[in-house]
């Protein structure tokens, strides 16, 4: 490490993006600190908790038995009529985590690699030099006397929030229709079959679905996302805005397996489901993980995609320790793996999303009525043309909508 | 400007990922507001997925908030 810097890189969130950041850097032998604003690791939990196990498996990590509630073989999806198709194969496998522990795992392993990580420690701005290039932030412990900490190598996986990406320029600030804001319960008993069930609706949740997680011990987290510029509720103060709890328990009530069940913990959250970033690093710094909007844009699930962007610009940000050069054209590298590796299967997921939200519940009745199994893989891996056929084959009227879907 | 209840507050920091304004953070264990930065675009309010978030037009701090308001 050169004598003028304090770090050799400072990674803005302790989340999945920046602990593996840090796990990969560190192990190669930067000098990385992490700091989380929270006051502990992985605590408040903000989402459905739901992982596939190609994600871990590529990174090569055996999961702790800790780190997950309960094991999923697929999943189960719900026309709006109550019709359902289940999706059950090698690859729809995976876990619903317990994310307080799997967050602090994925830390504590970047840590026992040589990473410094701080808690409640929070990144109040950007150091810049003369010529505009981040040379380190100013920090502040529990709210604290400021603390100013200095690295060549800025990394912004903070999550939704990403208020150090904005001061760096990124664009990160969010749509309303580019996101979903979801509400959550904990519940407890349920009986479920290891699948995650999807339930579709325009009624029940406009431009989103309702979702069950299966938990260990008969527990699962039951929740809904809509999406953000959905004006289904009366919000404080009268403006019209998209409420999601009313139409949570709505559903809970109406569900003979949920209606008795307790509930053991309320959360929430505002989750992307839109396009990455258009740029992902600039001099001296990076984006990855959600905070460069990294996530699944049919469910808003970013956790693999998390732990794959800090893998991969770590792999970049070595190569640019070894050169000791932070400069944009190096750090680009990471940009344009990320884009050719994951791009395409995202952008596809975007294509089906919008076109999703554009289906009446009636014509996804047909369209879940008339789908395999086999379909859904077509479906998800981005091969549209021979499951619109044949859904096309039964209601050709859905073509102005399915027309979303051409390459 | 905008107020927020915090006791009802589920710290999801949806509200400032929407925010144009750069208007909210989270600090410590809640959010903070400048209302100075706020342009009442109300779009926190619309998203916010514990509804604890009320817009009051044209307020620039507490001293211009009805006697009503949190």
């Amino acid at each position: 490490m050169t004598a003028k810097y304090d770090h050799d890189a400072i990674v803005i969130g302790g989340g999945p993006a920046g602990s593996s950041f840090a796990r990969v850097a560190a192990g190669a032998g930067m000098d990385v600190l992490v700091v989380d604003k929270r006051k502990e690791i992985g605590v408040p939990v903000r989402c459905g908790e739901g992982l596939g196990s190609m994600d871990m498996l590529k990174q090569g990590l055996g999961l702790p038995r800790a780190c997950y509630s309960t094991e999923i073989e697929g999943a189960k999806v719900y026309a709006p009529n109550g019709k359902s198709i289940t999706w059950k194969g090698k690859d729809t496998g995976g876990w619903v985590l317990e994310r307080k522990f799997f967050d602090k795992w994925l830390c504590e392993l970047a840590v026992e690699k040589g990473a410094k990580v701080h808690t409640y420690t929070r990144a109040a701005g950007v150091i810049k030099d003369a010529k505009g290039r981040p040379q380190g932030v100013r920090l502040s412990h529990g709210g604290k006397e400021p603390y100013d900490v200095s690295a060549p190598l800025i990394v912004s996986a903070e999550g939704m929030e990403s208020m150090i990406a904005r001061e760096l320029g990124f664009k990160t600030v969010h749509s309303l229709y580019d996101v979903d804001t979801c509400y959550e319960y904990e519940m407890k008993p349920y009986d479920h079959e290891n699948l995650i069930e999807i339930f579709f609706g325009n009624k029940a949740a406009p431009r989103g679905y309702v979702w069950i997680f299966p938990k260990a011990d008969k527990k699962a987290n039951v929740g809904i996302g809509i999406g953000g510029m959905v004006q289904n509720g009366k919000k404080q103060g009268g403006l019209m805005g998209a409420d999601p709890k009313p139409l949570l328990d709505d559903f809970v009530k109406k569900n003979a397996r949920l209606k008795d069940a307790s509930t053991l913990l309320d959360f929430g959250g505002v989750i992307s489901v839109g396009a990455p970033i258009d740029e992902f690093v600039k001099d001296g710094c990076m984006v990855v993980g959600t905070a460069a909007k990294q996530v699944d844009p049919i469910h808003g699930g970013g956790i693999g995609l998390a732990i794959d962007g800090g893998v991969m610009a770590a792999g970049t940000a070595i190569k640019a320790h070894e050169k000791k050069d932070y400069s944009k054209a190096v750090l680009m590298e990471y940009d344009s793996i990320w884009r050719k590796e994951k791009g395409p299967a995202l952008s596809n997921h975007l294509k089906l999303r919008k076109v999703l939200e554009k289906v009446s519940d009636d014509d996804l009745n047909h369209v879940i009525g008339a789908l395999a199994k086999e379909d859904l893989d077509k479906v998800m891996a981005g091969d549209f043309a021979k499951v619109a056929a044949k859904v096309l084959a039964g209601r050709p009227q859905m073509i102005g909508v399915l027309r979303g879907l051409a390459p | 400007m905008i107020t927020i209840k915090h006791d009802g507050c589920i710290f999801c920091v949806g509200c400032s990922s929407v925010c144009p304004a750069n208007a909210i953070e989270a600090a410590g264990t809640r959010m903070k507001t400048y209302p100075e930065r706020c342009i009442d675009c109300g779009l926190c309010v619309k998203v916010c997925p514990a509804n604890v978030i009320r817009m009051y037009k044209g307020a620039k701090s507490e001293k211009d908030l009805p006697p009503e308001a949190e």
